[in-house]
């Protein structure tokens, strides 16, 4: 929060010096390829976080780890920390069905010879208290996003470092919970990592090197994309209770994944508020749903986001197919604009006056992957002793997600302060592989 | 050579000299600063400060409270509070003019003669507890077992600690002495007064005389007097002590008859609104104000349950009620009105004055000078105020003891009304505008104020005030912003108001041929 009050005012200082250089100088604005023309920096080198992305992380104390959520991003994950660093032992197992913990098991087995004892592979809807408490140094929380501030809030108070993958709420309560998490996390020095994985991506690191100084000048806008075609879903089976089928039918149901622009779009969304340090203070937007098959959410939300100083920011994510794919973010400034479609920055007529060297890149370092990069930073933080969080950041990218889609659903342009203290909180009082009230699981209708 | 010789022997003494002389002072210095940091630490003992804070129930309070009393064994002494952080500039220049002032007072003043309460209102409390003290020790406002209540107070309070002033004791203000029945204890019910019989009717009004209103289904009964109509001067004339621009041009004014609440709307009477309307927590506002202006509305949505104790632990049953939003109390009078049949409603501006004058033109109704009676000014400063005649008509900042006092203690007013000053400001029904004055033209009959605004005005002053606030013709307004800086809802709520105490009201009938 400090951080981000500090780049606004940075923000507004720079605004003012651009503003007396474009009256002063407007020439040298027209030739704004870097030689002779001093850039205001949004933040200096030191004032935000740049991420070490060695190939490999150091040496160091052998680290237990335990996953929970086995399902297609745990079993990823779990693989990348084994790629990201030596002296990991995987020594316990999360899920709440066995036949996904199996899968996991099995493979952990015959792809890297880890064999997590029977007893130590726990089902059910406890199993990240089981598996948080079987001594581990660090866990890995990939199940649906709703369960994310519950078990992030165990292992804190555990000791235990997390990886979470993102997003990591999907609701108000949510919100609240992993931002007072975060804090306690960073008090106990632990090493927090989020599944954002932009964050640790170098064409991502190296140009945010080159907004902060200040190569596109001040931000004053952008938009962000994640159009793709339809996603994932599973139709009920014979003896599945309702809440095994939305379990595992998990990206269509709005209380387990907040809806795709939370657990989708969370990416692009954050891709802004990291580089720009704005917070959103209201949101208007529009959704709808058109092809989606299970489940109760949208297919697309348009919104346009309000940042604190003014400035405005556009999102729009689609899954559905036959239409173009766009995944991408653009940040407009003073001086110039960069893309991530093309890693290119470029000047107000259109020059090109940067890109990220891809080749430079590859003669310096073997590993390029940013799932695997996110664990290298992760465990070298621990092994090293720093105390490092990104769920603050996270959590509030995560607030603008909640606030598109709460505009959506109802019509209503929402705010900051509304939403941040608003009572929704999604997860059920009682958590069984039983019957849910399907019936009130209806696609919202704006308006009503 | 020699002279050489004899040049550098006498060089050798005059370094000696000055070796000496750099030593001794050094050495001077050392303990000129030890005994300096030896006093320093000394006077900031828990023993130092009880030298002279001789009041016991600071130390028996600060026992009770978390900063004593507590799981963790540590305790946090005077000094971590009411200084600023150790070792900063800031610090010393506080230990400084502190203990300057408090040995001032110590030496001159009487312990017996301090309102000690008043220091430990929310008012008073920031000016004694440096916030930079808390936040040393508390680091992390978001410790591990903290609520979701309680995080989305910190991430409020986070957010708007700058823009809206807010500090810690704003909110903890009991954090390092203890204060009986200072909220965070949840009402559970209205606490209703059950003496006496619940009546069934109305009261029977026949002519225009006092009468005394008997509220059906309740046992609350409201006195109201019988103003006469008349003309008067309304506002300041050029020259009054501590007339503000607002009070001017003085102007005019006919008020029709009315009949206005010989006090301030009490405990009982809103606790038996409150008993019969309650809506529940966090109800949408949207959905109130909908069912509250349906034209044929049998049963208004009344107040939420307040956070904490409404009445601060001062009191209930015939004191005024406070703390109430302008809504609130025009919801009371919805109700009210519904229940009796007759139309209750706010006061206008032009007749709380009218009724506040009873008929006389000077600053205040009774004897005497708002230059005599404030506690402005370097005279009255040094050498006291003369209090003998407000005393017997006004609570105000002299005589309140910091919270507000049961309506008996007061006299009434040539009207017969009581607490028209002082005890706590009140609701009109008009918005305010600095210049409505100006606007109000010459021989306006009942006129209502301007057509629409942003704040309404609030009349008479209260317990807290300087008696400069207490004259008929002083004007004032509400002040949402100020006034809910610490309610971290969203909405804020629109029955109770967290951070203004002394605001009530009382109610006015004009329609009483039933």
């Amino acid at each position: 929060m400090k951080e981000q009050s500090m780049s606004r005012r940075h923000f507004l200082t720079g605004a003012a010096t651009v503003g007396a250089a474009a009256v002063a100088a407007p020439a040298l604005l027209a030739s704004c390829s870097g030689s002779g023309n001093k850039l205001t920096p949004l933040k200096k080198e030191g004032e935000y976080y740049v991420p070490e992305l060695p190939d490999k992380a150091i040496d160091g104390r052998e680290l237990k780890v335990g996953l929970v959520g086995c399902g297609g991003r745990g079993s990823g994950a779990i693989i990348n920390l084994l790629d990201a660093a030596n002296g990991i032992t995987v020594v316990a197992l999360g899920d709440v069905f066995a036949d996904r913990l199996n899968d996991v098991r099995e493979r952990l087995k015959n792809e890297r010879g880890q064999e997590v004892p029977e007893d130590k592979c726990f089902v059910g809807f406890d199993a990240y208290k089981q598996v948080i408490d079987s001594g581990i140094d660090m866990v890995i929380l990939t199940t649906p996003p709703v369960f994310r501030p519950e078990m992030f809030k165990y292992a804190t108070e555990k000791g235990v470092h997390s990886f979470l993958e993102k997003p990591i709420a999907v609701d108000p309560k949510g919100y609240r919970s992993v931002m007072a998490t975060a804090k306690q996390a960073l008090a106990k020095g632990l090493s927090v990592v989020v599944g954002t994985q932009r964050h640790h991506e170098r064409r991502y690191v190296e140009a945010n090197k080159q907004i902060q100084a200040g190569l596109i000048g001040e931000i004053t806008g952008g938009n962000v994309y994640w159009n793709q075609g339809m996603l994932w879903y599973r139709q009920r089976e014979e003896g599945w209770t309702d809440m095994e089928w939305n379990i595992r039918d998990w990206v269509n149901w709005k209380w387990l994944s907040g809806d795709h622009i939370i657990e989708q779009h969370v990416h692009n969304i954050d891709v802004f508020l990291w580089m720009s340090g704005l917070k959103p203070v209201s949101a208007t937007a529009f959704g709808s749903r058109q092809r989606r098959v299970t489940g109760d959410q949208y297919d697309f939300f348009s919104t346009d986001f309000t940042m604190e100083n003014g400035i405005h920011m556009h999102s729009m994510c689609r899954q559905i197919d036959g239409c173009s794919s766009k995944v991408s973010e653009f940040i407009q400034g003073s001086k110039g604009s960069w893309d991530s479609e093309t890693n290119e920055i470029k000047d107000l007529q259109g020059n090109v006056i940067w890109k990220y060297d891809e080749e430079k890149a590859k003669q310096e370092f073997q590993l390029h992957d940013p799932y695997t990069l996110e664990h290298v930073d992760w465990v070298n933080h621990i092994r090293k002793g720093t105390a490092h969080e990104e769920a603050t950041d996270n959590a509030i990218s995560c607030m603008a997600g909640i606030m598109g889609r709460e505009a959506a659903y109802t019509g209503q342009t929402v705010t900051w302060d509304e939403m941040t203290q608003s009572p929704q909180d999604f997860l059920p009082e009682k958590l069984e592989l039983g019957p849910l009230d399907l019936a009130s699981m209806t696609v919202p209708v704006p308006g009503k | 050579m020699n002279n050489h010789k004899k040049h550098s022997s006498s060089g050798e003494k005059k370094r000696s000299h000055y070796l000496l002389a750099t030593l001794g002072g050094t050495c001077f210095g050392v303990v000129l600063v030890l005994a300096a940091l030896y006093t320093s630490n000394v006077t900031s003992t828990n023993e130092s400060c009880a030298a002279c804070h001789v009041h016991p129930d600071a130390e028996t309070s600060w026992k009770q409270s978390p900063h004593f009393a507590n799981e963790s064994g540590v305790q946090t002494d005077c000094a971590a509070c009411h200084l600023p952080p150790e070792g900063t500039a800031h610090y010393y220049w506080a230990k400084a003019t502190t203990g300057l002032r408090d040995a001032w007072m110590y030496l001159t003043h009487d312990k017996e003669d301090f309102d000690w309460e008043s220091k430990r209102t929310v008012e008073y409390a920031p000016s004694i507890v440096y916030n930079e003290s808390c936040k040393k020790c508390h680091t992390n406002i978001f410790p591990q077992g903290i609520t979701d209540d309680g995080v989305a107070a910190h991430l409020y309070y986070e957010e708007n600690e700058e823009k809206l002033g807010l500090q810690c004791v704003s909110c903890h203000l009991d954090a390092g002495h203890f204060i009986a029945g200072y909220k965070h204890e949840k009402m559970t019910s209205a606490p209703v007064d059950t003496t006496g019989p619940v009546v069934t009717e109305p009261a029977t009004v026949t002519s225009f005389s006092n009468f005394t209103e008997t509220i059906p289904g309740t046992r609350a009964s409201i006195s109201m007097i019988a103003v006469p109509g008349g003309k008067f001067t309304m506002g300041s004339q050029k020259g009054d002590k501590f007339s503000r621009p607002d009070e001017y041009p003085a102007h005019e004014v006919t008020v029709s008859p009315f009949f206005m609440a010989e006090m301030e709307v009490t405990w009982d009477q809103y606790w038996a609104f409150y008993a019969e309307t309650m809506s529940e927590g966090r109800t949408k506002p949207e959905t109130i104000y909908a069912n509250n202006s349906r034209p044929d509305v049998d049963a208004v949505s009344g107040p939420t349950p307040p956070f904490g104790m409404p009445d601060q632990g001062w009191g209930m049953g015939s004191r005024p009620a406070i703390t109430m939003t302008h809504y609130a109390a025009e919801t009371f009078c919805q109700w009210l009105s519904l229940k009796t049949g007759r139309h209750y409603r706010l006061p206008t501006e032009a007749e709380w004055e009218y009724a506040a004058r009873g008929g006389t033109d000077t600053p205040y109704f009774f004897e005497g000078k708002p230059s005599a009676y404030s506690s402005e000014g370097l005279w009255n400063s040094i050498f006291g105020t003369d209090t003998t005649t407000i005393n017997r008509y006004a609570i105000y900042a002299l005589n309140s003891k910091s919270r507000t006092q049961e309506p008996s203690r007061v006299a009434a007013n040539p009207f017969g009304l009581r607490n028209m000053l002082g005890n706590v400001m009140e609701y009109c029904q008009d918005w305010y505008a600095e210049d409505a004055y100006e606007k109000a033209g010459t021989n306006a009959v009942d006129p209502k104020g301007p057509a629409s605004g942003t704040d309404y005005v609030v009349r008479g002053g209260c317990y807290n005030d300087d008696a400069s606030e207490l004259r008929c013709a002083a004007r004032r307004h509400s002040d949402y912003e100020a006034w809910l800086k610490t309610d971290p809802q969203n909405p804020k709520s629109i029955w109770w108001l967290s951070d203004i105490k002394g605001i009530g009201f009382r109610v006015v009938c004009d329609n009483f041929t039933k």
